[in-house]
């Protein structure tokens, strides 16, 4: 007697367990699905993997996030796509990498999905620029912007105001007023850069070079890094470097140069606006109180642009439909208003809506994000050509310029050389 | 002594005696200092590698370099948060014990044949395995990949093991060959010839002398796998990576952090050093044969 | 010859046996040796001999689909004459024999040193050893924050006070690679005073004693003694080091990244860039095998002479 009616019970609690889970797919229609996403080792990682079992909650699906430096994340996922291994469901995409998966058709073209789902993802608020820049290549969007950086000046009030300087609005200007502020005796210095070889240096003397004037590719996209107007704005990188950089910078990479200005060793800085949140923290920096950040200088009779940089999300292209679904359902909950600004309040500095940089409670947090905003109306994400030789080329002027800083290399001869190896690429 | 001691007169022996002893005690004195001298110098960067995992942000960048700080263990809360350091030491265990073992199943009785073989090609083949250790990693990781992904083993432990063992093995066979050649064979050959079975003089008479041998050989293939980085960052995926390959990450592109970097480095290092420690008799041991 | 000696002699016995003890021995030593070289052969080989192949190719997984065009030694004449390529290979050969001949002589001494047997030199010895079980990952991050010239304990003192450029050791095209081999010196000459170390004390303790009985000076005892004796010892160490420091990657990549200009480049570094950045599977497989070659010829002549010392010490 007792055993059955112990058996009927353990029946309908099987019965109502199966009614449950069934209401659960319904709720939660990736549940049991794992997406795997390679990712760049920025701000925003640890915070997309803080927020991810959020995203399970809502839709069932597990996203692990793998946090990557720079070149393991770009020599694992090449290995990824070119050996269609399906280690990686979504993949962090750097804005210069745009071409070679458009041209090898790696990740998932968004283009159909991003007009279907338009409503959803309220692209009005989405910076055009962001989307244009961030993954859109040859009619193609191999990836969705979620991390947009603007490239703005960071400086120090005190130091300005004591020179009597005003903050420089032309590249021109900046260049003056760098070697004016510099006194190594008082260990102060006008300016820091990237100096060290490689992607640093490279990517650093491109977003000079755009601002004086010059550009590695011709208007019908042919390399030309040893044009006058390049040797020319090497040469000022080089004096730069020289006359008002600490001398530690011909080896700094991004995280030395970010820790010579929080240190409070430079006056003035062009950085990407994701580090910016850093400047205002008392744990990392010793000019929270006089820090300011705002607009790149623009060349003198040049048009009003500011740099574009950061990182979209692409989908793999070898994974199933299921998985990309999942995975497209990832990217829209990333980058919806209400994430966005949860994401940014917990410091990723990464921005993509017009909602996001006008929300009172990040201003207050971050008094600077008017500046990212006015950026990204002029934004210019091509100052580094998209192209799929980019990897190449940057790598070529990485050796290039860095030789230059060092001393030994005259500008144009460098150029010259790296110019006679770029050609080869084309 | 005895010829120094002879031509001497036997009054003056006491003093020549006390004479070589002081002199004898002032040179391992100075031996000594020598030694305490090096070893300080050693431990400066191991010594800042601890320190600065307790270092907080601001004072690891402080211009002049700072040498007060309140300790914190801020970073090691950083490092938990970011990574999931117990499966990355999970994987770092796995991966060099298993290509160790691995190694040694193949490499030891390998080395034994060749120490024993009378044919006279026979060192040749030794002097293969060890040119094989020369390979750079480079050459086989790519084709290695794709092999690893058509029998299904990319991203799993079994890729790394399978690969750092061809090195592994290489070298343990070298080593273990040339510990076999130094002893004498008389014993097994007596095992043979009273009856034992080929395996049986192997296993049980010619094997446990080799013992600090053995030791000494999985050290070295610890120690590689361990601290291998290339390759396990090709092969492995988030759920098999060792900590070898996440302290590059640790140590971050676009932010310099030191100190995420130090604390993940007391996982990488104090396990293997702990290690060496322990077992550095052995080592000395295991090479004295082994290096012929 | 003595595969036909020993035929003839074991013929009696395989009428008794089926196998003769001696042919027995054989096929077991056999049987043992064989899983380790088909291992190698399998997994190491055959991804040798491929990348042999490729090296003929102008093959990149990024580009053109990833097809192969036949080139002939177009890779290896690049190799030859491109700039970096050129000075990858100078960079890789001056490292080598920078990095272990101060690692010989260092460890030599450093054997010597702890030669004498007792707990305190054993206390010393483990301590020397944590060096080596440091990754060299984070060794070379180590040095690359102990030389910074803004906040390194080193660097900062060393430009302040004018004993280096104020751009510091790594930002120089003279300096870097010195620094380089300094680190690898620094990381591994405790295993090469390990390795002699053992040599020393399998030395036979009756010959030390007779040469001392002569009367000989510390000096003539090692000269003509000990040094004679530990040859194999020295060359294994030798040989060890060199095959290690040829290949040197991890330090150089944390550090300087080849840089500045081209001044620490090393074969390891130009083959991985080119490899696992680039994809230009063709061009990196010529950078390892000219890698291999250079080894090879290295390692030849010192296994020359290991085997000369070898016999030169069984006849005494």
């Amino acid at each position: 007697m007792i055993k059955t009616s112990a058996k009927r019970l353990g029946l309908a609690a099987l019965a109502s367990l199966a009614l449950a889970s069934t209401a659960l797919a319904a709720d939660k229609p990736y549940a049991g699905l794992t997406l795997n996403l390679a990712s760049q080792n920025d701000q925003f990682a640890a915070v997309i993997a803080k927020l991810a079992p959020q995203f399970e909650e809502k839709t069932g699906a597990t996203v692990k996030v793998d946090i990557l430096d720079y070149g393991s994340l770009l020599t694992k996922t090449q290995a990824d796509f070119v050996g269609h291994t399906k280690n990686y469901d979504l993949i962090t995409m750097d804005i210069v990498w745009a071409g070679q998966y458009a041209d090898n058709g790696y990740t998932v073209d968004l283009t159909d999905w991003i007009k279907r789902d338009a409503a959803e993802l309220q692209l009005d608020d989405i910076y055009p620029a962001t989307i244009k820049y961030i993954g859109q290549y040859n009619g193609k969007q191999v990836a969705f912007p979620f991390a947009g950086y603007a490239a703005v000046m960071a400086y120090r009030k005190d130091l300005l105001d004591a020179a009597g300087i005003k903050v420089p609005e032309t590249a021109e200007d900046f260049v003056a007023a760098a070697i004016k502020l510099t006194d190594p005796s008082k260990k102060i210095y006008g300016f820091v850069a990237n100096g060290q070889k490689g992607a640093a240096v490279a990517q650093d003397w491109l977003q000079y070079n755009a601002q004086l004037g010059g550009s590695i590719l011709s208007a019908d996209g042919k390399p030309t890094l040893n044009s006058d107007a390049n040797v020319a704005s090497l040469k000022v990188y080089k004096e730069l470097f020289d006359k008002a950089a600490p001398p530690g910078a011909v080896d700094y990479d991004w995280g030395g140069r970010e820790e010579s200005f929080r240190q409070g060793l430079v006056a003035m800085m062009e950085t990407w606006s994701v580090g910016a949140p850093g400047y205002y923290d008392p744990n990392m920096s010793k000019i929270v109180d006089s820090v300011a950040i705002t607009y790149t200088p623009v060349g003198k009779g040049l048009p009003v642009k500011y740099g574009l940089g950061g990182w979209g999300m692409g989908i793999n292209a070898d994974i199933d439909d299921k998985q990309k679904e999942a995975s497209w359902a990832f990217i829209k909950w990333l980058t919806s208003p209400e994430v966005q600004k949860e994401f940014n309040m917990e410091g990723a500095g990464s921005y993509i809506r017009k909602s996001t940089l006008a929300d009172p409670d990040l201003n207050k947090k971050y008094p600077f994000l008017p500046v990212i905003a006015k950026s990204f109306e002029n934004a210019d994400g091509d100052y580094r050509p998209r192209i799929p030789q980019y990897p190449e080329m940057q790598d070529l002027l990485g050796t290039a310029v860095n030789a230059v800083l060092v001393g030994g290399t005259d500008p144009k001869a460098a150029l010259d050389e790296a110019q006679e190896k770029a050609a080869q690429l084309f | 002594m005895s010829s120094a001691a002879s031509t001497l007169p036997a009054s003056a022996l006491p003093a020549v005696r006390r004479r070589r002893q002081t002199a004898l005690q002032r040179r391992i004195m100075i031996e000594r200092i020598a030694l305490v001298a090096i070893i300080l110098v050693y431990m400066i960067p191991v010594v800042w590698l601890v320190a600065t995992a307790y270092k907080p942000p601001k004072d690891m960048f402080s211009s002049p370099p700072s040498f007060v700080f309140t300790p914190t263990l801020h970073n090691f809360q950083r490092v938990f948060e970011v990574f999931d350091v117990w499966s990355l030491l999970k994987s770092s265990i796995i991966i060099s014990l298993g290509s160790a073992a691995l190694s040694l199943l193949l490499g030891v009785p390998a080395g034994y044949a060749l120490a024993r073989s009378q044919s006279r090609y026979a060192i040749w083949v030794a002097y293969f395995f060890l040119a094989i250790r020369t390979v750079p990693i480079i050459a086989t990781l790519i084709p290695f990949y794709l092999m690893m992904r058509d029998i299904g083993l990319l991203g799993t432990w079994w890729a790394v093991i399978l690969i750092n063992t061809t090195l592994n093995c290489a070298f343990v066979t070298w080593m273990m060959f040339s510990y076999f050649r130094s002893l004498p064979r008389d014993m097994e050959e007596a095992a043979l010839t009273d009856g034992c079975t080929q395996w049986g003089a192997f296993i049980r008479v010619a094997l446990p002398t080799v013992v600090p041998g053995i030791i000494a050989s999985t050290l070295f293939c610890v120690m590689f796998s361990w601290n291998d980085f290339l390759v396990a960052m090709f092969l492995t995926n988030l759920d098999s990576k060792p900590l070898s390959v996440a302290l590059l990450a640790a140590f971050g592109t676009k932010d310099i952090t030191w100190g995420t970097l130090g604390a993940l480095a007391h996982f990488s290092t104090v396990p293997i050093m702990l290690m060496a420690l322990f077992m550095n008799r052995y080592f000395v041991q295991g090479l004295t044969k082994g290096v012929h | 010859m003595t595969s036909l000696a020993s035929g003839s002699v074991s013929i009696p016995q395989r009428r008794r046996s089926g196998l003769g003890f001696r042919d027995r021995r054989r096929f077991f030593l056999i049987a043992l040796a064989v899983p380790a070289v088909a291992y190698i052969v399998l997994i190491a080989l055959y991804p040798l001999v491929q990348g042999i192949w490729y090296s003929f190719f102008d093959y990149r997984l990024l580009k053109n689909g990833g097809r192969m065009t036949f080139i002939g030694l177009d890779n290896y004449v690049q190799l030859f004459t491109d700039n970096t390529g050129r000075r990858a290979i100078i960079n890789t050969f001056v490292f080598t024999i920078g990095a272990v001949f101060f690692e010989f002589v260092l460890g030599l001494g450093l054997a010597l040193l702890l030669w004498r047997d007792g707990r305190f030199n054993r206390i010393c010895l483990a301590f020397l050893l944590i060096p080596v079980t440091i990754t060299p990952l984070v060794v070379g991050l180590i040095f690359r924050a102990l030389l910074a010239v803004d906040y390194g304990y080193i660097g900062y003192y060393l430009a302040e006070w004018g004993i280096t450029s104020p751009r510091g050791l790594f930002a120089g095209t003279a300096t870097a690679l010195p620094t380089l081999i300094f680190i690898d010196i620094w990381e591994w000459t405790p295993l090469v005073a390990l390795i002699l170390l053992a040599g020393l004390k399998s030395l036979p303790g009756d010959i030390l004693e007779a040469a001392l009985a002569d009367g000989a000076t510390s000096w003539q005892r090692f000269k003509l003694v000990i040094l004679p004796l530990l040859l194999p010892t020295v060359f294994l160490a030798l040989v060890l080091r060199m095959m290690d420091a040829f290949r040197v990657f991890d330090s150089i990549f944390v550090t300087t990244g080849g840089g500045p200009a081209d001044a620490t480049t090393s074969l390891m570094v130009y083959g991985v860039k080119q490899g696992l950045q680039f994809f230009n599977i063709g061009y990196a497989s010529a950078i390892s095998n000219v890698t291999i070659l250079c080894i090879g010829l290295m390692a030849a002549a010192f296994t020359l002479m290991i085997r000369r010392a070898d016999v030169k010490a069984n006849e005494q």
